[in-house]
């Protein structure tokens, strides 16, 4: 079948099993290019796409999904959804719909010849060359992706929308004498002609030069520049303790909190799903909610957490239309675009600019908030940049570093991870670093 | 799945085509997960995969493309994709013409499952999750458990153009509990996730109640550590997944995907002594029913055993078909994607350090003062700098030759090559755990181990 025509059959199966059900249909499509000495290493062109299920039967929720859109897998997710219901405590329903449209929030954006595309990554990797400290490009690529995605449920929700983003990225070693350093970076947006490859290029190899020649860090407490990518970075962790699924799941330290002061006044947070050019933006959320602002933090106060249908109603609150569900996976919480609002001007006194956190995963932990990561960055003193330092690691907690925010700069600046983080560079008055 | 017709069109085509090589697999995946929280099944969820992904070589080059329709039309509209990208459609090589001789590998199901799936209902693996939740509950402290099962049955099938045509059926499952224990303002967690290449024997091999105790124990444990110190310290680091620390600083650099473009500090090193005497560091993708073996890869090839340093001196690297064709070194089995959307690379599979002749006690002997990390989260790596982190889950000071106080969020931070170096002594008790590594060609899963091992100093990132 057609994913259109499983659309009709799954809906009209599931009416006729008693079931209320929401559908979510996704179709992406992806394209990279990875070009290495010269030459154009992997292309990638794939299409991709599914049905995910989340039904509601006996007042209990159950989910499936399939990729397969032959009758007897329609079929079979249908009947391991109900059957994953009717074992299921969690009770639940699928939220009143309503006609939600069909919106484009990619237009042409990523309308361009393959060899334009080709070219791009090409001319990136040969970029990343022109300098003799490289020693070696590993790759330099181009990809992009394109989301279509559907919502049908049995309670009237019905909308569509079309979204996509394309990237260039870096990966290459640099070295000065004995000191090496390796550099990873990726610049997103939502337009092909508005990538630079040239200029991208310059900043990934000015960010990885500067990191050269590294001393070790003696052991202290110092002053912290958080640059804005590895400042965004931290905020991913942090908004799994905004998440109304964990506060709900009694694993977020800010349950309870809502109202107090958690941060340095100088810190607002917002997520916005309606950001002009947002790399994550969305018309409405998975289950149909329209999408508005939410200042989760303002001024250092914490206002609300992201909240699903199924969130807002346990904890009482009000739902901030965060529902965030793959066809693959079950109904979640997440930001789309949330970020740090920026400041005014911020002047490097001293102490260390950190440049990269490493091993987030492991080395933050979401729960507790607690971390202590391998970073890289570079020694101030006297208002100036005085050499590069390596092999240590910063420790704190995310909540005593927020507090401790004492500058906030202009310079806004995005990762892409699970969700769109944003930061601009972030002053901290002392964080613990573990060096020599 | 696929018709050995059908995949002999698709290959002939792409040969016709201009391919120096082409490689099909196609993966049909059910998997299912159960969360329980709080003594209620919460999360349920069941899925299917489906899809194929189509590699082309070009020389070196590769090409990839991935799709959800398995029909004719389906796997030859994106192959012609990739043609017309090449620019070589409707080109016609005499390659294509000939027929293609179809090797077929048996499967020898040296990891199937000794309870499967269809033997069971639901309700048994619900009730083993809720004794799973009991075992944690062992102190008022504990606050939130949550108990997972993963269910994950994959069949696949790999044909290419030298004729390979094999199929494997992969189940594995696993147990995961997390436990949370708040005291006050303070909160901290505890995991236990044995998980293995079997079916619903896992829960004899690893009874639930103590996989949930465990987690609960190392939750209370961390709610009465203090922070750990910072500084340079020798670290004997605890056998199982206290492996992590080698897989990210040592066995990433040997994989041809950063080797083969030189992005890797143990390029060029074959023979060489890159590690201290004691250290003897394996990939084995052959180990039965470990959580990251298979028969063959997921490139067709046979798994092996591949002893990669020995004695201190590197032996082999992990090589996958790319890296052959790039470095000349032989196939070792290790061509791993996560699924039919990645290209493979090379990847490691089950990758341990064996055992040396010490005894566990005799490493923490003569330390005055020191770490001991006795269990491991994550961690990463760059290869190209060598420089990795990662985070012990549980850790204990060392003074003066005994394990003290309980410590909490000590990362540790180096430079893998020097880390090797400074490996000073291998103990005698090997144990391996299951972990997913995520690289290049997705996330795999693996088994990383190795015996009590010592390195005479590692910057540990604590609080000053």
């Amino acid at each position: 079948m057609t994913l259109e025509e499983a659309k009709g059959y799954v809906l009209r199966r599931a009416r006729e099993m008693g079931l209320e059900a929401e559908l979510l249909f996704v179709e992406n499509r992806e394209l990279s290019l990875r070009a290495q000495g010269g030459k154009l290493e992997e292309l990638k062109e794939a299409r991709q796409g599914g049905v995910g299920l989340r039904v509601v039967a006996g007042g209990r929720v159950g989910y499936a999904y399939t990729e397969e859109l032959s009758q007897e897998a329609l079929d079979w997710a249908l009947e391991e959804a109900r059957e994953n219901a009717l074992l299921s405590a969690k009770e639940g329903r699928i939220p009143p719909g309503r006609p939600l449209g069909s919106h484009d929030l990619l237009g042409e954006g990523l309308s361009a010849p393959l060899e334009a595309k080709r070219q791009a990554a090409l001319s990136l990797e040969k970029a990343l060359r022109e300098d003799p400290r490289v020693r070696a490009v590993l790759m330099g690529g181009y990809m992009e992706r394109e989301v279509r995605l559907a919502l049908e449920s049995t309670q009237g929700a019905q909308g569509a929308y079309r979204t996509g983003l394309a990237g260039l990225m870096g990966s290459f070693v640099m070295g000065e004498g004995e000191s090496l350093k390796q550099g990873w970076d990726a610049q997103f947006g939502k337009e092909f002609h508005a990538l630079d490859p040239g200029r991208t290029a310059l900043e990934l190899r000015e960010k990885t030069a500067r990191l050269l020649g590294a001393r070790p860090l003696r052991t202290g407490r110092y002053r912290a520049y958080l640059e804005p990518k590895a400042m965004a970075s931290l905020l991913m962790i942090l908004a799994q303790a905004f998440s109304g699924k964990m506060a709900r799941e009694g694993k977020s330290r800010l349950l309870g909190r809502l109202g107090e002061r958690i941060a340095s006044e100088l810190v607002t947070l917002i997520d916005d799903p309606t950001l002009e050019k947002g790399l994550l933006s969305r018309p409405f959320d998975a289950e149909g909610t329209p999408a508005r602002p939410t200042v989760v933090v303002e001024k250092g106060v914490f206002k609300t957490f992201l909240h699903n249908s199924e969130t807002a109603r346990a904890l009482g609150q009000e739902n901030t239309g965060h529902a965030r569900r793959g066809y693959r996976g079950p109904l979640g919480v997440g930001p789309s675009n949330l970020y740090l609002a920026p400041g005014g001007d911020l002047k490097l006194t001293d102490g260390v600019v950190i440049t990269e956190f490493m091993g987030l995963h492991a080395g933050a932990n979401p729960v507790s908030l607690d971390f202590s990561l391998q970073a890289l960055g570079l020694w101030v003193e006297e208002g100036e940049v005085r050499h590069a330092v390596e092999n240590f690691a910063v420790a704190g907690n995310l909540l005593e570093l927020l507090q401790a925010v004492e500058g906030v700069g202009s310079d806004l600046d995005w990762v892409l991870m699970d969700a769109a983080y944003g930061s601009p560079t972030v002053a901290v008055a002392e964080l613990s670093f573990a060096g020599a | 799945m696929l018709q050995a017709e059908l995949l002999e069109a698709v290959l002939k085509r792409a040969l016709a085509g201009g391919a120096d090589f082409a490689e099909v697999y196609a993966e049909r995946s059910r998997k299912r997960q159960m969360v329980v929280r709080s003594g209620r099944l919460e999360d349920a969820l069941s899925g299917l995969d489906y899809g194929a992904g189509i590699r082309l070589f070009f020389g070196t080059e590769v090409v990839y493309a991935y799709t959800n329709d398995l029909t004719k039309e389906g796997l030859l509209e994106a192959l012609e994709t990739l043609l017309k990208a090449k620019g070589t459609l409707g080109k016609v090589d005499e390659r294509g013409m000939g027929g293609l001789d179809f090797r077929k590998g048996a499967p020898k199901g040296l990891h199937a499952p000794k309870v499967p799936y269809g033997e069971k209902d639901k309700r048994y693996r619900l009730e083993r999750l809720l004794e799973a939740e009991s075992g944690a509950r062992i102190a008022p402290e504990i606050r939130q458990v949550e108990a997972s099962l993963l269910e994950w049955e994959q069949e696949v099938l790999i044909a290419n153009t030298e004729g390979v045509l094999a199929e494997e059926r992969r189940v594995r499952t696993r147990l995961f509990v997390l436990a949370v224990a708040q005291d006050g303002a303070e909160v901290q967690t505890g995991y236990a996730g044995p998980g293995k290449s079997v079916g619903l024997e896992l829960f004899d091999l690893y009874p639930p109640k103590a996989v949930g105790e465990k987690a609960a124990r190392q939750a209370l444990t961390n709610l009465r550590a203090k922070p750990a110190p910072a500084g340079t310290f020798p670290v004997v680091v605890g056998p199982g997944f206290g492996g992590v620390l080698f897989h990210e600083a040592v066995g990433h650099l040997l994989e041809t995907t950063s080797v083969a473009k030189k992005a890797s500090v143990l390029s060029d090193k074959l023979g060489e002594r890159i590690a201290g005497p004691a250290v003897t560091y394996i990939d084995d993708g052959t180990l039965p029913h470990a959580w990251g073996s298979t028969e063959v890869d997921d490139e067709g090839r046979p798994t092996e055993r591949t002893v990669l340093i020995e004695g201190g001196v590197l032996k082999a690297y992990m090589v996958d078909r790319l890296g052959h064709l790039q470095t000349g070194y032989p196939m070792t089995g290790s061509g791993r994607r996560q699924d039919y959307t990645f290209a493979p690379t090379s990847r490691m599979r089950n990758t341990f350090i064996a055992p040396g002749d010490k005894k566990p006690e005799e490493l923490f002997e003569g330390i005055e003062f020191g770490l001991y990390a006795k269990e491991m989260g994550g961690g990463q790596v760059k290869p190209g700098s060598g420089e990795y982190n990662f985070a012990v889950q549980e850790g204990y000071i060392i003074r003066k030759g005994r394990i003290e106080e309980p410590v909490r969020g000590a990362m540790l931070v180096g430079k893998g090559p020097e880390t090797l170096m400074r490996v000073v002594a291998v103990a005698d008790d090997w144990e391996n755990a299951p972990g997913m590594c995520g690289s290049l060609s997705g996330a795999v899963p693996v088994e990383v181990g190795q015996p009590h091992v010592l390195v005479s100093e590692i910057v540990v990132g604590g609080r000053a």
